[in-house]
């Protein structure tokens, strides 16, 4: 890392000492100034790149001895709390589409003081696009490798997200070679019924179509995850302890139902079916006519509203007749629900069996479509693929899938509660993560929080704490997400506050035992660390 | 006894090694007073085994102090090159005289500053129209000139000397009194930096006829010459000043009638004007450090070439978060503290040179020395945008030292040890390590609840030191700042002063809106939520939908001027759209209809012509020439629009009620420019009216008329056409840029025909207004009009994105349309939209043809941007630049310069 600073900034020194030179070159006033300015430039070139190697060769050194050091601070740091893990996502676009590390003075120095703040480790999103941007089967992990080597060095945790999604802010477009292929044939992404192809990841119908130059997406994605295993592997198990495995727009195993909506809409619409591709579309009508409705096998229902519009706008959501509860419907929606959780099945198996060997644990993100909740047909949840409405739990097959796979849950929005919901949109965050949680709890599938990503849900802070500190809390939270206003004054002070009071609970009380347990700890770990300074 | 030797590094610009030697003679008692009434005094150490000195750096520091002494232990040494711009002014003058004969005339051209000048030149004859150039006959060019195409010539400004001895650039030009040559147009271009220089954007104009005297009118001692800007003759009062008083003085009338019996009334005359040219200065600053092995001190040696005087303004730093603290006393003579933040001391200056140079000492313990050079109030010399950082950590001198002497080499390991343990804040990591075990060697030492305390509250002003770092750096957008290439950034931009109406010249449009926009009744809230987008994508002005209470609901049929509710939201949604835009760094463009305004009352015979609202005029306001609307006002000044009643500008109350709402439009609204619907329905002058009044920062004219066909089949020549579009620009003076309707046509006929040769009119420019007047013109491909769901003229379906390969890589404003921007092109228009932008493409840019056959079209923008469109073959040529394919789409490519 540190060379790759120095040489940057040498590198742009050179520039602009090229470009000095060609305008001193013309110079007619002053020939002789110009020549040795041209000496000077040549010749001081190589030999600071020299230095800069050599410098960097004793900081390696130097920081050795250290690095054992860290480890058992880290463990100390861990075992002081056994309640919940708190780990911070990194910036989105921590690794640059070119590579580099985004703003690595300031990812410095949060990661520093996240250490000093007593959270467990960072979440970093790996993007497909960035690391296989160029070809198929070409990987260029350095970036990420750099970040890993910076967390590893502060004392931090790592969780990676593989992200074989495309982010729209900041941009992160999925892999140029996919998107050339998307180009002729864009029945590889969902389609909506307007035709409208949404071009963030690809549809789940090619999962096991060869559409990406002879191979499967499944395949690519196999084979990206074993790049990343190999890659990664000095970290794995120790400094790496989570991988997610992506599952569909923004990592979440779910149609892209709602992307139509502009974020700061108050209202949310129910969203749309996305089942309109060719693909989709085909494995429909096979579908439809091998359970004997061949009629039922054209296209998803013709009476659901459109993105923006409310549950009651047309008939299929109607809380009172709705045709939700006809046979069609049952027919559609389980179809619709299955093909997601095979999908998803096919993705965690693939990950939990690539990373089963590794001391990494497997997850998976489900997402919280908690508007309209509080209606019968929760249009949401169907629209985006669960098919959960007031008569039937469609979060049991979802758990199941994730048992099977050994694989853990990931529950973003737990910083959202009703209150803060324009109470227009019937929503409830809270008695939906209850819903899913009482499925994983059944299946006994682990439940780690996340808060969504939207910075700043009001009184979000709180709600976290309830879901941490109460009864069924979880024990392991990712808190999105590193970044201006993650440090900013309106933020950073309440974020604080926040760890702090999930360290202590009762920061006033004084909690001798818990003090003399630390303050042995921190003996022995600073006799360790002198022994290791010895041998140095 | 030994000494230490600081020497200047005049010349050097190197880091050296840390084996940089000693000398091993000459080892002489030695003092440097370097803090007041201290003595330092080293004593040689046998294993020192050192170097001789490298002999080159002697003789380059031949110029040095009296004191100087041969280095012990120079660890760093390095030097930073320092680029400052400065604007040098001059004068550029212009001088017509009788030649070496009475009957030959000369016209000098020349500049007094240096540079490598060009005089890009050609002349008009006498039945020329327009604004094109010829080449001038043989006998004209000086030697030394080179043919531009065939419309101009480039003669290189010989050096010369002026009377007072002055170092003069002229070109001097013959001029014979027979060839029908009507003018010498000429512009100044400055090779070593690329420059043009224009006068006021345009060309500089010679005439050597008098135009109305050909014409067979005979006039008096008239004016007979001019330095103008083409038909618009803006000229600067200045400029009249000095010709007037000029014509007094020199004009005297029988030299004026022997020359009209020449049918030549040509007069001597010679015109300055000024000129502002921007030119690097190179300077570097050297700063060596050495450690003196007894102290543990360390000596810094500041050195710079800079003349006259600058001030070193300093700090040393504990650790790498680099901030700045102010080292204990003594300090060096003629320092101050600044703001308890840190030192500044003038440097001392150098004898017998340039520049000047000082000395610091710093304690050990300290990480790096910070600083950087202050020249003057205003200007502050930085490393790449940062402050400079010498670091200062004494362990790179390590291993030259200890492979000489073990016993010496533990005793500085232990040291080097304790100093990590102490400092070692290079590499963070450690930083935390240590942080973490003083901590806990404070809770170890005393377990008591308070020191616990103490040291929680100690970790979080540390945490929160770490989180206001990182938030300073999270927060700027761009991570870091160069000054070189902010500085780069204007000198590119064209020497003009910026017209009113025409923004910087780096202008990229988005119209904000398409037909159908009106439907959701909430266009505003939703376009708000794109701002961020847009801008992020290089749009600097957004052209928003038309904002009055309209008679439809798009909005082009306005009422009630001054009602701001209109079906895209009301008139706070539009406020706050607006703000937001310019939270985004974007400019806003209102689209106002000046040409016809629905009326909201019949008159007595049930005509509808009676508005109102806060404009309650009546038939008066409406033009006479439309049977309609019985309007009493004047016939109209232009065409009529037939839907509803025209208004008539001619009218002084309808000009003062507009002027006033458009400049309650500004401040109200917070519009910064204009687009003027259907500007051919009246006469350019109210245009230039209106403008003058409202002071838009871009405003930009829909003059939309038919091209022109022959046989249905589309001319070549659309020279009328755009010609049109000229003569409305005209007519407001220049103050407002109009839609190149007729680029968009050309484009049509050129992408749907494979007749890209149409793309290239006679003389090898653009064809459409963008070829003439690239400042004024306002590219585009789709509006909506001729797209969206009317479809009036649309463009090609399928190669939209050759039409946006044009329009964004040529001079000109491009604007992009909505629709395109929000459809599957978003991500190549968005690529071509950030080569513009890097390249620094403007609408003035140069633009050269390069390639117009049947199937490909190529052309070279700026020298920097080489562009081809059309399925043919084309490479751009291998010289002079390099070239490297940039992007490359369906049926278009885009190189860059390398």
């Amino acid at each position: 890392m540190e060379v790759s600073v120095i040489g940057s900034s040498q590198a742009k020194i050179w520039k602009t000492d090229l470009a000095y030179r060609e305008l001193g070159f013309s110079d007619l006033r002053d020939v002789g100034k110009v020549f040795s300015a041209k000496n000077r430039v040549c010749f001081g070139q190589s030999t600071r790149w020299r230095t800069a190697r050599f410098r960097f060769a004793l900081k390696a050194v130097q920081s050795e001895p250290l690095r054992s050091e860290k480890v058992s601070v880290a463990t100390r740091r861990s075992e002081s709390h056994d309640g919940v893990r708190l780990f911070v996502g990194l910036p989105l676009d921590v690794v640059s589409d070119c590579n580099a590390v985004n703003h690595t003075k300031a990812i410095a120095a949060g990661l520093k003081a996240l250490k000093l703040l007593g959270v467990e480790g960072v979440e970093l999103p790996v993007w497909w696009g960035i690391v296989e941007k160029e070809a198929m089967g070409k990987y260029e992990w350095s970036g990420y490798l750099a970040v890993a080597e910076m967390v590893q060095k502060v004392g931090l945790k790592l969780h990676v997200s593989l992200c074989f999604h495309a982010s729209k802010q900041p941009k992160i477009s999925l892999p140029k070679w996919v998107s050339r292929i998307g180009e002729s044939q864009p029945g590889i992404f969902f389609t909506d019924r307007a035709g409208q192809h949404y071009k963030e990841c690809l549809s789940l119908a090619v999962d096991d179509l060869p559409v990406l130059d002879g191979k499967t997406p499944i395949q690519a994605y196999h084979e990206f995850c074993e790049s990343f295993k190999s890659s990664f592997s000095p970290f794995m198990g120790s400094t790496i302890t989570g991988i997610s495995m992506g599952l569909g727009p923004d990592g979440e195993l779910r149609y892209p139902s709602h992307h139509r909506h502009a974020k700061s809409n108050k209202i949310p619409g129910v969203g749309e079916f996305q089942c309109y591709d060719k693909n989709m579309l085909s494995i429909l009508k096979q579908h439809a006519e091998a359970t004997g409705n061949p009629l039922w096998g054209l296209g998803g229902p013709h009476d659901a509203p459109a993105y923006d519009q409310w549950p009651n706008e047309n008939n299929f959501f109607r809380n009172e007749g709705g045709s939700w509860e006809s046979p069609y419907a049952d027919f559609f929606l389980s179809w619709y629900s299955n093909q997601l959780i095979s999908h998803g099945n096919r993705l965690l198996s693939l990950a939990s069996s690539i990373f089963s060997e590794t001391a990494a644990t497997v997850y998976g993100k489900v997402p919280l479509m908690h508007s309209w909740y509080r209606t019968g047909s929760h249009p949401s949840e169907l629209t985006a693929g669960y098919y959960n409405t007031s008569r039937r739990d469609g979060y049991e097959a979802v758990a199941e899938m994730f048992a099977r796979n050994s694989c853990k849950m990931i529950l973003p929005g737990m910083d959202l509660s009703a209150e803060h919901q324009p109470n227009e949109s019937l929503s409830s965050p809270e008695l939906l993560l209850a819903d899913i949680r009482a499925s994983c709890r059944k299946h006994g599938v682990d439940v780690s929080g996340q808060n969504s990503s939207a910075s700043g849900a009001p009184g979000g802070l709180e709600q976290i704490k309830k879901n941490l500190l109460g009864e069924n809390a979880v024990d392991w939270f990712i808190y999105q997400r590193m970044g201006a206003y993650f440090f900013s004054p309106e933020h950073f002070p309440s974020f604080t506050a926040f760890v702090r009071s999930l360290e202590q609970p009762e920061l006033e009380s004084d909690d001798l035992p818990e003090e003399e347990k630390e303050v042995a700890d921190s003996l022995h770990a600073s006799s360790e660390s002198g022994a290791h300074m010895q041998a140095a | 006894m030994w000494t230490v030797r600081m020497e200047p590094m005049l010349q050097q610009c190197h880091r050296e090694s840390p084996r940089y030697g000693l000398k091993s003679k000459g080892f002489r008692p030695w003092s440097l007073n370097c803090s007041r009434n201290q003595k330092l005094v080293f004593q040689a150490r046998s294993f020192c085994n050192f170097r001789p000195p490298n002999d080159h750096a002697l003789r380059a520091s031949s110029t040095a102090l009296a004191e100087t002494v041969e280095s012990a232990d120079a660890f760093f040494k390095q030097t930073f090159p320092l680029k400052q711009t400065e604007t040098v002014e001059g004068t550029i003058f212009i001088r017509l005289d009788h030649g070496k004969n009475n009957w030959n005339w000369e016209l000098t051209v020349g500049c007094d500053l240096p540079g490598k000048w060009i005089l890009h030149w050609g002349i008009s004859h006498v039945d020329d129209v327009g604004s094109e150039w010829d080449q001038p006959p043989t006998e004209m060019r000086p030697p030394g000139s080179i043919s531009i195409k065939d419309y101009a010539i480039q003669t290189p400004l010989k050096k010369s000397s002026s009377p007072e001895g002055d170092t003069l650039y002229e070109v001097k030009i013959d001029l014979k009194p027979i060839s029908a040559i009507a003018a010498i147009n000429f512009v100044l271009k400055d090779e070593e930096t690329g420059s043009w220089y224009p006068h006021r954007g345009r060309d500089f104009k010679v005439p050597l006829v008098d135009y109305l005297q050909n014409d067979g009118n005979i006039v008096g001692a008239k004016r007979s010459f001019d330095i103008w800007q083409g038909a618009l003759g803006l000229l600067s009062k200045m400029l009249r000043k000095a010709e007037a008083s000029h014509t007094d003085g020199a004009g005297s009338s029988t030299e004026s009638r022997d020359l009209k019996q020449e049918s030549r009334s040509l007069e001597g005359f010679s015109e300055e004007q000024p000129i502002a040219k921007q030119v690097a200065i190179d300077n570097s600053v050297t700063v060596c450090v050495r450690k003196c092995p007894e102290t543990a001190k360390n000596f810094l040696y500041v050195e710079t070439d800079i003349p006259g005087d600058v001030v070193i303004h300093w700090g040393v730093c504990r650790d790498d978060t680099k901030k700045w603290e102010i080292p204990a006393a003594p300090h060096p003579p003629d320092t101050i503290t600044f703001k308890d933040k840190a030192l500044q001391t003038r440097l001392q200056p150098k004898e017998g040179a340039d520049g000047c140079f000082g000395l610091f000492t710093v304690e050990e313990g300290l990480e790096g020395f910070l600083f950087v050079l202050k020249l003057n109030e205003n200007t502050w010399l930085k490393c790449m945008g940062n402050d400079f950082y010498i670091p200062l950590s004494s362990s790179s001198s390590l291993p030259a030292k200890s492979r000489k002497n073990l016993s010496e080499s533990a005793q500085i390991l232990e040291n080097n040890v304790e100093a990590n343990q102490k400092g070692s804040i290079s590499a963070y990591a450690s930083g935390i390590i240590n942080e973490i075990r003083s901590l806990v060697s404070d809770i170890s030492s005393e377990s008591q609840k308070t020191k616990t305390k103490e040291a929680q509250e100690s970790i979080l002003q540390e945490i929160e030191k770490l989180a206001a770092e990182a938030y300073s750096i999270f927060r700027s957008p761009v991570p870091t700042f160069s000054e070189e290439a902010v500085v780069e950034a204007e000198e590119l931009k064209p020497p003009v002063k910026i017209c009113s109406g025409t923004g910087t010249g780096f202008e990229m449009l988005c119209q904000g809106f398409n037909w159908e926009s009106h439907k959701s009744g909430r266009w505003y809230i939703e376009l708000k939520e794109r701002a961020s987008e847009l801008s992020s994508l290089g749009f600097t002005v957004i052209w928003l939908p038309p904002p009055t209470d309209s008679v439809s609901p798009e909005g082009y049929m306005p009422k009630d001027l001054y009602n701001l509710n209109s079906r895209y939201g009301n008139i706070n949604e539009l406020k706050e759209v607006v703000k937001r835009f310019h939270e985004a760094g974007m400019r806003a463009l209102g689209d106002v209809v000046l040409n016809h305004r629905c009326a909201q009352h019949q008159n007595k015979n049930g005509v509808w012509n009676i508005f109102g609202g806060r404009l309650n005029w009546d038939d008066r306001a409406v033009v006479a020439d439309d049977p309609h609307f019985q309007g009493k006002g004047n016939k109209s000044s232009g065409d009529n629009f037939h839907a509803a009643p025209n208004i008539d500008h001619s009218q002084d109350f309808v000009r003062k009620d507009i002027r006033e709402w458009l400049c309650w439009l500004r401040n109200e609204i917070g519009y910064d420019g204009w687009r003027l619907d259907f500007v051919r329905g009246f006469w350019g002058g109210y245009v230039k009216d209106y403008l003058d009044a409202s002071e838009p920062f871009f405003a930009v004219g829909e003059y939309w008329d038919s091209l022109s066909y022959t046989y249905g089949e589309m001319d070549h020549d659309q020279d009328a056409h755009r010609q049109r579009i000229i003569d409305w620009i005209n007519a407001t003076n220049g103050t407002t840029g109009a839609f190149d309707v007729t680029t968009k046509g050309i484009l049509h006929s050129a992408l749907e025909r494979c007749e890209y040769w149409r793309l290239s009119d006679k003389k090898g420019k653009p064809p459409g207004v963008v070829g003439w007047w690239p400042s004024r013109a306002v590219t585009f491909i789709e509006n909506h009009d001729t797209g969206s769901t009317q479809g009036h003229w649309r463009f090609p379906r399928g190669k939209e994105m050759q039409g946006y390969a044009y329009i964004l890589t040529h001079p000109g404003t491009p604007s992009v349309f909505y629709d395109h921007i929000f459809s599957h092109y978003r991500s190549e228009i968005g690529a071509l939209i950030s080569l513009r932008n890097r390249n620094k493409i403007h609408c003035r840019s140069t633009i050269q043809i390069t390639k117009a056959g049947r199937d490909v079209y190529a052309a070279i923008i700026g020298e920097k941007v080489a562009v081809k469109i059309g399925p043919g073959h084309y490479e751009p040529p291998s010289r002079p630049q390099r070239w490297s394919l940039a992007t490359v789409g369906n049926d278009y490519k885009v190189w860059e310069a390398s």
